[in-house]
């Protein structure tokens, strides 16, 4: 298991105590329930060296899938073993490459999504059991020469990912 | 009509998805149970129903799509498959009565899936 990469709720704690101190810590909790805004441009990473890299947006509010918990897993032969457990970044990325160097081999990978906390965390109105849960998305890394960015968009009735860039 | 349903389209040729194999399964504890193995007909759906509206219960569900191999045996396709293989789809059946089509979008590169009507 290596390091995690890991969004801590501090790094929403300015802004939910600079509206909590305007307007009372009721609104500030619903403020923090809301989506991030997008506050960022893409991000080119033409060029890089080989690696695992990944960004969930959340189309069903049109933000960065931030704070979202995920794991990543490897096949082994006989099942899918987790190699680390983590959190979306601010901009629903990885602050650190999710694979890279030694550690970006060809194999079989499963990434899987906690898409139910995500929107539970968002007060989305949702039926129980909500239709997508724990979302796996599989897939191969099979050059190790080039690199791959895993792309995802997801809602709580949908989902797509794909070789992005 | 209730039940599961889907829809296979090879996004890359605008054409149905014809002759892919799909796993079903259902959640039972801690494991997923094979309920049938499937193949689509020439319009990408399947013949039967992948659950009857008479079977349909409220808990987990699987489809596993083989995408892989359904790219790899189409003329030009990649010897191996690269990126996609077996891509599994879970859901829950959360009211029996509703129906759920749960169509899968793909390429060897990409693929998409939603509770469809």
């Amino acid at each position: 298991m290596t390091h995690d990469v890991t969004l801590t709720r501090r790094a929403f704690l300015p802004a939910g105590l600079a509206l909590g101190s305007l307007v009372g810590a009721g609104a500030a909790q619903a403020q923090a329930a809301a989506p991030a805004g997008l506050a960022t441009a893409p991000v080119s990473q033409l060029n890089l060296s080989p690696r695992l890299t990944m960004h969930a947006i959340d189309i069903f509010h049109g933000s960065p899938g931030a704070g979202m918990k995920a794991q990543l897993s490897m096949h082994d032969g006989t099942g899918y073993q987790v190699l680390r457990r983590f959190e979306t970044n601010r901009g629903g990325r990885t602050d650190q490459p999710l694979l890279i160097e030694e550690s970006y081999r060809p194999g079989r990978y499963e990434l899987l999504l906690q898409v139910d906390d995500y929107f539970a965390g968002r007060a989305a109105t949702l039926p129980k059991p909500t239709f997508l849960s724990q979302v796996p998305l599989r897939f191969l890394i099979s050059n190790p020469d080039e690199r791959i960015h895993l792309a995802i968009l997801f809602t709580p009735w949908s989902y797509s990912y794909y070789r992005g860039s | 009509m209730a039940g599961i349903s889907t829809h296979v389209l090879d996004s890359g040729t605008g054409r149905p998805g014809a002759g892919m194999r799909i796993d079903f399964s259902v959640r039972d504890g801690d494991s997923w149970k094979l309920v049938k193995t499937i193949t689509t007909n020439a319009d990408g759906r399947t013949d039967q129903p992948v659950l009857a509206a008479d079977a349909a219960k409220v808990g987990q569900y699987e489809l596993l799509f083989h995408v892989g191999d359904f790219f790899r045996r189409r003329p030009g396709g990649p010897a191996e498959p690269v990126f996609l293989d077996t891509v599994p789809v879970r859901f829950a059946i959360f009211d029996a009565a509703q129906h759920y089509h749960v169509p899968m979008l793909c390429t060897p590169w990409s693929c998409s899936t939603y509770r469809g009507s």
